[in-house]
This record gives C-alpha cells, structure tokens and sequence, in this order.
C-alpha cells in the first residue's frame, strides 16, 4: 500500500500576500484620472487647513478663470453646503460632497460625485478638499495636481507640524498675507519650510480678501 | 486620524484572504509601513483590536514592520535614505524630498505604501 496523505486538523501555513491596503483608493484614483484625460479635463485638488480660505481661494480663482474654463467646483465638508453655495453664486456648477464623519475626501466620492456630471462640457474640475492637514494627503482623488493652503494665522509652525502633505503639492499657498504683520508670521520663512521639505513645490503668497496674488497661483497651475 | 478606515481596509482583505484559503482562523498578520505614509501604527493597532471582534481575525496578533523612506535624485542618481534633522524637536522622520548629497529634489522611491505582507493562518 501507497503512503497516505493524510488532512490534519489544526494545520497551519503562510500566505504571501503583498496587497496594499490603500489598493482600494489608489484603483479609483486611476480610473477617476482616466477618465478626466479621455474627456480632456484638467484637475486641481485643492487641500489645507481648516479656515486658511480654500473656498475662498476658488472663488477668486473661478472669478477669473470662468470666461475662459468651463469649470465644475466640487465642495467637500462634513456636513453643510455653506461652501458651495458660495462658489455657486459665481455661476458655475457645485457639487455638495458631504462625508459626514470623514476628515477627507477619497477617490469613490468623487467618482461617485462625476457620475452626475456631464464631463463633456467641463474643461476644468476644481476640488475643495476637507479642511485638513493630515489625511487628504494620503488619499489621491485622481487630479492632476494637487494643491495646499496654509495661511498666516495658523502661526508660524504649520508647514513644520504637518511637513507629509507638503510633499504631495506641486503648489503651496500661503494665504491672508494682509495679517502677517499682525500675526508676527514671516512668508519667507515659511516658504523656507516648504522648500526644504519638497524643493519643486511652487510657494506663493495671497490675500484672497483683497485679491492679491491670485494671478501667480492660475500661473503656477499653468491655467493661464 | 484615518487609521480606523484603515484598519478596517486591513481587516477587509485579511478576512477576504482567510475565506478564500478556507482557513478557520487567522493567528497573524504581517503589516508593513512605509515610513512616508500618513499612518500612525500606535492608533493603527488600537483600532485593528477593536475591529477584530466576531471576525476569523478575533485571536490575531498584528505584527508591524516599517519600510524606510528612500528618495532617487534625478540629478545626481542618488538613491537611498534621506537626512534627518538634527533639531531635538523632529524626534521622528522629518521628512524631505531635498537630495542629501547635491541638494536638489527627489522623487520617493519607496516608504509611501502601506501594504500587507503576509499572513499566518489555521485551517
């Protein structure tokens, strides 16, 4: 007789594995980016902290560049639709992501916030990220660029305490420069910040309220 | 603060692996993280035992290993690790895309995923 083989009860053994568990969003994010590319759209993810005026920053974005971009503001937050009904007064089209209790916008949300759009008629996608600066950065939506605001009230150590996002932006804005001296906040310093942290970031000041330094940042993301 | 969605991703595809492999139990799960990620593996861990619970995950151990943070330099074709600050106050990886050795950017090569490498498990 043959030797058997016989099942054991109890058996253990290892699986490789080797699968990553941002896989999920890192999936979506592709297709997402795949599928503004076949509709020839450009895409900004505009993040940063809460209250350093990232709806304020789009809309003065969006007041400029509306004649020339057909342009979509995506509007994430927790709970209110507060910010897109501002962006929504310029005339162009909001969607309201609401997450309830996520501090951060993923790739399905906003794949699921396109599947209402009609991305034939959309040359720009303007996305405000949750007021955050930690988790955004780790969780790509599909956008070509990426985009963070800080901004001078939030003292002089914000780059310094939340330096992994930085090195996801290709643009840093610093805004509310009209309170710096107020606030005994430098840009230069911390501009110097981000630059030691990813030297290709392009860093540049604003006062949204006034208007000041928008046209360096539509140039910085090549919209001009 | 993302560590419970997470956690729970991670016990997703554990328990996703374990069904397919007709295992009964799982004893444990081999994490690695990148040392780039935005992924606290204190929180991480405390949210996974939470997570565990009526799951073939119950009785796991989960056991962390970190990827270090390495950068290529286009300029200079430097690749490894990059430097640390010195000041006291950055008593973790601070982290810098800025080349240690001609000063010019980098591109991360590796430390930005976080991924499961293995898992032991009882059928």
């Amino acid at each position: 007789m043959g030797k058997i083989v016989e099942h054991k009860e109890d058996e253990v053994f290892d699986i490789e594995l080797e699968e990553s568990i941002l896989k999920k969003n890192e999936d979506v994010a592709k297709e997402n980016s795949q599928l503004f590319k076949t509709h020839n759209i450009q895409t900004i993810d505009i993040m940063g902290s809460i209250g350093s005026g990232k709806t304020s920053l789009i809309e003065a974005m969006v007041k400029r560049l509306k004649e020339k971009y057909s342009i979509a503001v995506l509007n994430g937050d927790l709970t209110t639709t507060i910010d897109s009904d501002r962006v929504a007064k310029h005339g162009v089209d909001v969607v309201q992501i609401n997450t309830g209790k996520e501090c951060h916008l993923d790739a399905n949300l906003v794949s699921k916030a396109l599947g209402d759009m009609d991305l034939d008629q959309l040359d720009l996608i303007l996305i405000e990220n949750v007021g955050n600066l930690i988790c955004p950065g780790e969780f790509r939506l599909g956008a070509e660029q990426r985009l963070v605001v800080i901004s001078v009230t939030e003292g002089p150590y914000m780059v310094l305490k939340h330096p992994f996002i930085f090195m996801e932006a290709n643009v840093v804005v610093i805004n509310k420069l009209d309170l710096a001296e107020a606030m005994n906040v430098e840009f230069e310093k911390l501009k110097a910040d981000v630059m030691g942290i990813n030297p290709k970031a392009e860093v540049i000041g604003t006062s949204c309220k006034n208007d000041k330094g928008i046209i360096y940042v539509i140039g910085a993301l090549q919209l001009v | 603060m993302h560590e419970l969605s997470m956690a729970s991703n991670l016990i997703d595809i554990a328990v996703h692996e374990a069904k397919k492999r007709n295992a009964t139990s799982v004893i444990e799960v081999n994490l690695v993280i990148g040392k780039f990620s935005m992924l606290g593996s204190e929180q991480l861990r405390y949210c996974y035992n939470l997570l565990i619970k009526d799951t073939t995950l119950e009785s796991s151990k989960l056991k962390i290993e970190y990827e270090d943070g390495k950068i290529h330099c286009i300029k200079c074709k430097y690749e490894g690790p990059i430097q640390l600050k010195k000041e006291p106050e950055f008593h973790i990886i601070f982290p810098t895309l800025v080349c240690p050795t001609c000063g010019n950017p980098g591109e991360i090569i590796s430390g930005r995923n976080c991924y499961i490498k293995s898992m032991r498990v009882k059928t």
